[in-house]
């Protein structure tokens, strides 16, 4: 158990300042965003309480949005991913159940499972960021589109940085 | 009751989730000037045409006292056409001819109903069913027949909203009549009645009935609009200034017709103090 806290500490540690130093200055085309901060959230334990999530989710939200300079946008859409997720997990479970103390991780649990479990949360925390950056719903065209780009440019980074520093729970 | 709290219990994931995104959207719209004129403009539309079904009603019992402020404003317009000077044919080597209405015309009137209007709060609005499809634009300064009302904050395709004169926060730069001494109106959020006037020095005769009127010192209102008569002058504590109170001269409680000025110079004026290098941030 405790070798999980730090696993999730020191990933916060490390994802949080990337994002907001490194990955907030690659945008593709004015479209294509990087939300790789949303791999910690993801990262947190399955049995966790979804209250518990919300207020991570909301915590990390915010120190995301202090750095875009669009306080509460961010905080806003991760509230919301982590209440999803609580449900989410619930319904889309692997056909083997979750192990206790294990990651929700690609090693772990495979490819096409993570990619039903993370994707569509990556894209409505997307959407959800564009359509309130929007503020009205006239450029919704342009929010899915760019909610879209964004949410495959960030599952990419989320799965390679999987496969590089992950390993299977024994 | 034990029910209920069991209920609170069970759903309190959704609530907390409610919760944290209600303070969210509390950030986001307190920060963001964007989402804020988004938000406000879009809850003007909504709200104004929700408000202007409700006047359609409320219209009718008040025509009477619209009428007779709307006949008084007419004699007052005609007394004004018969002292015009009528131009004479000899003179005219020194007649000026304009080119464009433009030229000449600095301020435009345009006619609105108040659909909406608050004036017991400490920061009051009020709303007009004339939006941007009549060239209604924020900043402009809105006037009755009586005297000043306010001036525009939000416009909307067919509303825009107002800040009221009965705002604490919305000073309008006025003039004592007699003296011609510049101070500052501002509602104390008290009494719709009356308001202050602001740095007024004591050397300055104000006496109980003087006019108080518009500046020519903003871009907002034309100059000379009244504002109200002064009811009581009094000397501060320090001796730095006058406590001024005026009684406003339009009746908030019953506004109804109102005009919108639109200051056609206002962008000469406004480019003119923007080149400025000087000028102070």
């Amino acid at each position: 158990m405790n070798r999980s806290y730090s696993t999730i500490i020191i990933s916060f540690l490390v994802i949080l300042p990337l994002q907001v130093l490194v990955f907030r200055n690659f945008v593709l085309y004015g479209t294509g965003f990087n939300f790789f901060y949303l791999f910690c959230l993801l990262l947190l334990p399955v049995e966790m309480s979804a209250i518990v999530g919300m207020l991570i989710a909301l915590a990390t939200g915010l120190i995301v949005d202090l750095f875009y300079h669009t306080l509460g946008i961010h905080a806003a859409a991760s509230v919301l991913l982590m209440f999803l997720r609580y449900y989410w997990l619930r319904i889309n479970g692997p056909r083997s159940g979750y192990e206790v103390n294990q990651f929700p991780t690609i090693p772990n649990y495979g490819f096409t499972w993570y990619l039903t479990y993370a994707l569509p949360l990556i894209f409505m925390h997307a959407v959800t960021v564009f359509l309130m950056e929007a503020g009205n719903v006239s450029l919704a065209g342009q929010s899915l589109l760019r909610g879209l780009i964004t949410a495959i440019i960030s599952f990419i980074f989320i799965v390679l940085t999987q496969y590089f520093f992950f390993k299977k729970a024994r | 009751m034990s029910q209920l709290i069991a209920f609170l219990i069970r759903s309190r994931i959704v609530l907390v989730f409610l919760g944290l995104e209600a303070i969210c959207l509390w950030l986001l719209i307190g920060n963001n000037d964007y989402q804020k004129t988004a938000f406000i403009n879009g809850a003007s539309g909504l709200i104004g045409s929700v408000s202007n079904t409700s006047r359609n009603v409320q219209d009718y019992f008040e025509l009477k006292d619209v009428n007779q402020e709307l006949a008084a404003e007419n004699a007052r317009l005609r007394m004004l056409l018969q002292n015009q000077q009528p131009i004479s044919l000899d003179t005219l080597d020194q007649l000026l001819l304009q080119a464009d209405s433009l030229d000449s015309i600095q301020y435009r009137y345009i006619p609105a109903e108040v659909v909406q209007n608050n004036f017991r709060q400490t920061n009051n609005f009020f709303m007009i069913n004339k939006g941007s499809r009549d060239s209604i634009a924020a900043g402009m300064g809105v006037i009755s027949s009586l005297g000043i009302v306010g001036k525009i904050r939000s416009v909307s395709e067919d509303f825009a909203q107002g800040i009221s004169l009965l705002n604490t926060k919305n000073p309008i730069s006025i003039k004592h009549k007699p003296s011609g001494r510049i101070g500052t109106l501002l509602w104390n959020g008290i009494n719709a009645k009356s308001a202050d006037i602001l740095y007024m020095t004591p050397d300055v005769r104000i006496s109980e009935g003087d006019s108080i009127v518009t500046s020519s010192y903003n871009a907002i209102y034309p100059k000379e609009i009244l504002a109200g008569i002064v009811t009581s002058v009094e000397t501060d504590a320090n001796g730095t200034y006058l406590n001024i109170k005026i009684a406003l001269s339009v009746d908030f409680a019953r506004l109804s017709q109102v005009y919108v000025v639109k200051n056609e110079m206002k962008t000469q004026i406004d480019s003119l103090v923007n080149n400025n290098p000087l000028q102070q941030p």
